[in-house]
């Protein structure tokens, strides 16, 4: 009995050890677990990465062009919007300013109502076109919109900063730190997002104002945002380049429209105190307005602009110096024979 | 003569009597009978197996039966008396149980039942080879890895991806030049919990996985139900996607969604709930499904100035080179859409400088670091081939073990062949 007892005994062991081994064999499998590697870049998108400022929070409903889209955290609840959205090369500045545009109430711009409004801003090392537009609807909102849009390897990356004109005012800094964090790399891939069809909105003519010109200016084709348009020829191939333009709202006042003139004959930008070096107060139509004069020895620009309730016009001539000087008289002509024929 | 072979062979059945007795334990597995009993069960458990394959396929069959210890048989529903019989559970020994004690069977008749003489010498072979033959199978169920490599025609490709088994994927990809992947597998994510690793700057914290479940999109304005109803970030939310769990499909042409339901995790504070779903034909495929679900293949996420690119996806392994497919070829048996032949001529890249060409077609499959690329599937409209690569480190004791079959055959066949001549050799007549 005791040796059939250890018998069997050693049979259950042997049995035991056969299944032992078979689980051992089995059991060498690799082991599961979290595994962390490098490979060779193989994203073909683009990338745009940033720090979140700490009183901003990201919103749950990214979807469609954004790739990225931010509230700030206020102590009434998340407040404003700030997005990313990444565009194809062929995007214009204009495109996407009127897309923003018209929602806030603005008549589509052409390119020269927009250089109006356009800026170039520094952030780190990236340089952005910095275009503030702000609610024109009448309806006594403080929106706005704030567009940053860094053109980087042939790709456009737009930051959209909606909010009520006080939030903007105090996130500003928030914005530019959170800009300048920005990392972005073009992709090989296409992005999906898509080109902004613009519309054109021609200048109401019942507001458009009529003028009597010099016989010797040649008329221009108008475009979409360029109401009049005259081209003034000199001796030995001189030029001068007149336009009449019209934007809803003051597009950026006075003070940024003069800058942005000064910049376009190689002068330096002003405060408003260095305005009084530039500007002087002008009538048109009985109205209030101010005329620009900037000028070096190469390249002059006369401006006037005139600010209505809803409209701003502009009107300036820009080119050779010599030949400036000659039409300044017939400038001012064409100045006091402006009529708007509402009064 | 007779007095003369006597000792011999006392000595060689003492040989084996002394093996029994130094090893009496080792006796009862010897037996011819459990060998037959054993071989018989083999029959069954094969024939079960091939009945359930039509219910649970292959693959279900295959776990169920053969990578087991045992496996539950219930009797089908197509067979007489069915009704009374269909609702008990049969148990039947598993490939693993029959395989072990065949082994054992082997080696035991191996040391207390065998001669060891050079007159049986081919048995012993024959037997070596056989049990090597199992124990060459019994690795490659726990080793053998099976994956995929489809690559489009002109591109490059430096990952195999397995057949079954998804894992959530955290790709860095800020550094234009390197991307740093985290992967938590499929055996972790059934787990569930709060994953953590120390490159990745978050935390896991798995909802709920499963391998299997229906999609429907629903409109944005419908009320979100389901499982996915907790999801608030990503393509999940953004799409309101209707989850509702679903068994795993084991048949050949399985369409199996994976899905995982988790939240990220920054600082004790949660970043979010994010759905992950893998498209059984490969995440590129959800472009083409909605483009609202292409980012299944890439769900963005910045954090801390980087962009992470999140995905549920077949488990992945990369190589150390990367194969780039030259020209496909495809024949067919003319008239009929039988393939004749597929052909991939690709290049495998080892470095900058070493490359090798090489043919893959049917049944010519192209071995290179211990993984072997079979030519699987191949599109020629579409321009791409699926190459089967095969993981399996023990690839060489089949063809070891019937090379000692064929010389123990060999050796025991000529070893009774000249035994028989000699007997049969004509004694010389006398003059």
């Amino acid at each position: 009995m005791c040796m059939k007892n250890a018998k069997c005994f050693e049979t259950l062991s042997i049995f035991f050890w056969v299944q032992l081994v078979s689980l051992s064999i089995f059991s060498c499998s690799e082991k599961k677990e979290i595994t962390s590697y490098e490979i060779p870049s193989e994203y073909d998108g683009p990338v745009v990465a940033w720090n979140l400022p700490e009183s901003w929070g990201e919103n749950p409903d990214l979807s469609g062009p954004m790739a990225g889209s931010f509230h700030i955290k206020t102590e009434l609840g998340p407040s404003g919007r700030i997005g990313v959205m990444p565009f194809r090369e062929a995007v214009a500045t204009r495109d996407v300013v009127n897309m923003f545009g018209r929602e806030l109430g603005y008549q589509n711009f052409d390119q020269e109502s927009l250089d109006l409004i356009v800026q170039k801003k520094k952030i780190g090392d990236k340089i952005f076109e910095w275009v503030p537009l702000t609610d024109q609807s009448g309806s006594g909102e403080s929106r706005m919109v704030l567009l940053a849009l860094l053109r980087k390897d042939q790709e456009t990356w737009l930051f959209p900063f909606i909010a009520d004109s006080p939030l903007v005012s105090q996130e500003m800094k928030n914005f530019k730190t959170f800009l300048r964090s920005v990392v972005v790399r073009a992709g090989k891939l296409p992005i999906r997002a898509r080109n902004p069809i613009a519309t054109t909105s021609p200048v109401p003519s019942a507001t458009k104002p009529t003028w009597e010109a010099p016989e010797h200016w040649i008329p221009g084709k108008p475009s979409s945002m360029r109401v009049g348009s005259f081209l003034v020829r000199g001796e030995n191939g001189k030029q001068l380049d007149f336009s009449i333009t019209s934007f809803p709202g003051d597009v950026g006042g006075l003070l940024a429209n003069v800058n942005r003139w000064l910049g376009q004959v190689g002068l330096n930008e002003v405060d408003e105190s260095g305005l009084t070096n530039y500007v002087s107060p002008l009538e048109i139509d009985g109205k209030s307005a101010q005329l620009v004069i900037a000028e070096n020895d190469e390249k002059s620009l006369y401006a006037a602009l005139l600010f209505q309730t809803e409209r701003a016009w502009f009107f300036k001539m820009i080119g050779d110096s010599e030949l400036a000087k000659i039409e300044k008289k017939n400038f001012l002509g064409f100045l006091e024979s402006v009529c708007f024929h509402n009064h | 003569m007779p007095e003369t072979i006597q000792p011999e062979k006392r000595k060689r059945k003492s040989s084996v009597g002394s093996r029994r007795k130094l090893l009496p334990w080792l006796v009862p597995f010897a037996s011819v009978r459990l060998t037959l009993a054993l071989l018989s069960l083999s029959m069954v458990l094969i024939f079960v197996a091939t009945l359930e394959q039509v219910r649970i396929g292959i693959r279900g069959a295959q776990a169920e039966f053969f990578e087991s210890f045992y496996g539950i048989w219930h009797y089908p529903d197509q067979f007489w008396g069915s009704d009374y019989l269909s609702f008990f559970p049969i148990p039947i020994p598993g490939g693993y149980l029959l395989g072990g004690l065949l082994i054992l069977n082997l080696i035991a008749a191996f040391i207390v039942r065998f001669q060891w003489s050079s007159k049986k010498i081919g048995i012993q072979l024959i037997h070596l080879g056989i049990i090597l033959l199992l124990v060459g199978q019994l690795i490659t169920q726990a080793k053998q890895v099976e994956s995929r490599m489809m690559i489009n025609k002109g591109e490059t490709s430096n990952f195999i991806e397995r057949f079954h088994g998804v894992e959530l994927a955290f790709t860095n990809v800020t550094n234009p030049d390197s991307n740093q992947v985290v992967a938590i597998p499929q055996e972790l994510l059934e787990t569930g919990g709060l994953f953590k690793h120390p490159d990745l700057p978050f935390g896991v914290n798995v909802r709920r996985f499963d391998r299997n479940c229906d999609v429907t999109i629903k409109q944005p304005d419908q009320p979100r139900q389901g499982l996915s109803k907790e999801v608030n970030r990503g393509v999940g939310f953004t799409s309101n996607l209707f989850i509702k769990e679903k068994d795993e499909d084991f048949s050949m042409d399985a369409l199996n969604f994976s899905f995982v339901i988790f939240d990220l995790i920054n600082d004790s504070e949660t970043m979010g709930t994010w759905l992950a779903l893998t498209h059984p034909a490969g995440n590129h495929v959800w472009e083409s499904v909605s483009p609202q679900l292409a980012d299944f293949s890439f769900q963005p996420l910045r954090h801390q100035g980087n962009l992470w690119g999140m995905t549920l996806r077949h488990e992945r392994e990369y190589l150390p080179y990367s194969i780039t497919l030259r020209g496909i070829e495809n024949e067919f048996y003319q008239g009929t859409e039988i393939p004749f032949n597929f052909e991939s001529k690709v290049t495998i890249n080892l470095d900058e400088n070493q490359k090798r060409d090489a043919l893959v077609y049917m049944n010519t499959p192209l071995r290179h670091e211990g993984k072997t690329f079979y030519q699987y599937q191949m599109n020629k409209s579409a321009d791409y081939t699926v190459f089967q690569v095969i993981r399996n480190p023990s690839w060489l004791l089949p063809y070891i073990a019937c090379v000692l079959v064929s010389i123990g055959l060999l050796w025991q066949f000529s070893f009774h062949l000249i035994s028989f001549l000699k007997r049969n050799k004509p004694t010389p007549q006398m003059a």
